[in-house]
């Protein structure tokens, strides 16, 4: 019984395990060497999903310190990504409120316009408020692939989910 | 109607306001708090600058920690791969070792060239220096699509500084753009904020290099109707006093370059793994 209540907490805290693998390590979600243009979000589609579907295992606070962390390792002025994390945890929270049952095109609908307001956010305030200079393509590469694999993702994570950790505690 | 509104503001304010269970802190605090960050940072003051120094000397280390197994991976990898093709190994060591004998006969000559070529450069000869060099580790080659960027395991300790150009086998890399205490942040020429004062050809035609924020920077500010040649080296020309004159950097490559003005690098920006901090070098910028 405790061996198996480990394991519940171990595989509850892997989407947050790799949060924050993702924002500390050198392994990041830009392939430019499969695919000179493909880059994508991981850790938005992760923040939107879980909190979507589980938010007991998504601490805000674990998302605002992975957004820092992420900074400092990209250079980027402290807090940028965390404010791009909590908008989009924003968006979930209150997809979550406002719907018993989702499916995945309705998710990806609203991940999309959750994208959208958050990349608005970071790309807005990089531009006024830093001299980082950023290629506009890519951003929109950026964009458009972290919507494209939005929903293989949702599947993986729909997979884990219903295997390892459990249904939605809205 | 009303209460279609009454519901959006409830849901609204539930999603902004709500805590419990793991979520300790409600959105909207956090989001105060990372905006207050946000300006703190960007507007630079002293305090944050010094937390975030020692932030990044922490992260920096842990980064490179975590991320051992995946550099370990590929090597080991490597290791295996060569260990089977030995035979063919040793063949091709054989070809290279023809092509080093008819190079040698042209050294005296080449030898020559350079001379005369840093006579024209006014080049200094610093890079024997040890005094003037600081060898570093790369410790996070996070390859972002937003900015091409490493962080080395020198800092200000070591006598690093912001502007410092950094080389590897005396090609130019980049330069310093962040320091702190035990960690320093390199710009990389690929990136889209790197600009640098060049020299090419044998008429020491001057130009900037560019960074596209692909693998092959390109070049720019070139003379009006100067016709760009394949194959030509690109030379830090040192009119900002940042870089040593006279550093390689690359060569033109106009057969396969996507871009008329594309420059290949001598060092690939994704493989860097030890790289030097010249020292020696006056800096515009300070620390």
């Amino acid at each position: 019984m405790a061996k198996s209540n480990l394991l519940n907490k171990i595989f509850n805290t892997g989407p947050l395990i790799l949060l924050y693998y993702l924002s500390i390590s050198e392994v990041d979600t830009n392939l430019e060497k499969i695919f000179e243009i493909f880059t994508f979000n991981l850790p938005i589609i992760i923040i939107y999903f879980w909190i979507l579907k589980k938010p007991s295992i998504m601490g805000t606070g674990h998302i605002f310190v992975a957004g820092l962390i992420n900074d400092v390792v990209m250079g980027f002025p402290l807090g940028i990504s965390s404010l791009s994390y909590l908008v989009v945890c924003f968006f979930s929270n209150y997809v979550r409120n406002k719907s018993i049952n989702t499916t995945i095109a309705s998710d990806w609908f609203t991940f999309f316009i959750a994208l959208m307001f958050a990349n608005l956010l970071f790309f807005s305030l990089l531009n006024n408020f830093s001299d980082i200079i950023i290629s506009y393509s890519k951003i929109g590469y950026n964009t458009f692939f972290t919507l494209f694999l939005f929903p293989v993702l949702w599947l993986l994570f729909s997979i884990y989910q219903l295997n390892f950790v459990g249904g939605r505690n809205a | 109607m009303a209460i279609s509104r009454d519901d959006f503001s409830i849901s609204f304010r539930s999603a902004l306001l709500q805590r419990g269970g793991s979520q300790k802190f409600s959105i909207l605090s956090l989001i105060v708090l990372a905006i207050f960050i946000f300006f703190l940072d960007v507007y630079g003051f002293a305090v944050v600058k010094t937390a975030r120094s020692i932030i990044n000397d922490v992260i920096f280390r842990t980064s490179y920690i975590i991320s051992s197994p995946w550099r370990i991976m590929p090597n080991a990898n490597k290791t295996i791969i060569s260990h089977f093709n030995l035979k063919e190994e040793n063949d091709n060591l054989k070809i290279v070792i023809e092509n080093y004998k008819s190079l040698e006969l042209n050294l005296e000559y080449l030898t020559n060239e350079n001379k005369n070529l840093r006579k024209v450069l006014d080049a200094e000869n610093i890079t024997n220096d040890k005094k003037h060099i600081v060898l570093a580790k790369v410790l996070v080659d996070r390859n972002s699509p937003f900015l091409k960027s490493i962080i080395i395991n020198k800092g200000t300790q070591s006598g690093v500084k912001k502007g410092m150009p950094v080389t590897q086998n005396n090609y130019l890399v980049g330069r310093v753009v962040d320091t702190n205490f035990l960690s320093s942040r390199i710009l990389l020429l690929t990136d889209l904020n790197s600009r640098i004062p060049v020299s090419l050809g044998a008429d020491s035609v001057q130009a900037i290099l560019t960074g596209s924020g692909t693998k092959n920077p390109k070049l720019e500010y070139l003379p009006e109707e100067y016709k760009l040649k394949n194959n030509v080296t690109i030379f830090a020309s040192g009119k900002d006093s940042i870089f040593t004159p006279g550093t390689p950097i690359g060569t033109t490559i106009l057969d396969t370059g996507k871009y008329s003005n594309e420059v290949k690098l001598f060092v690939d920006p994704n493989q860097l793994s030890f790289v030097t901090v010249q020292l020696s070098r006056q800096n515009k910028e300070k620390n």
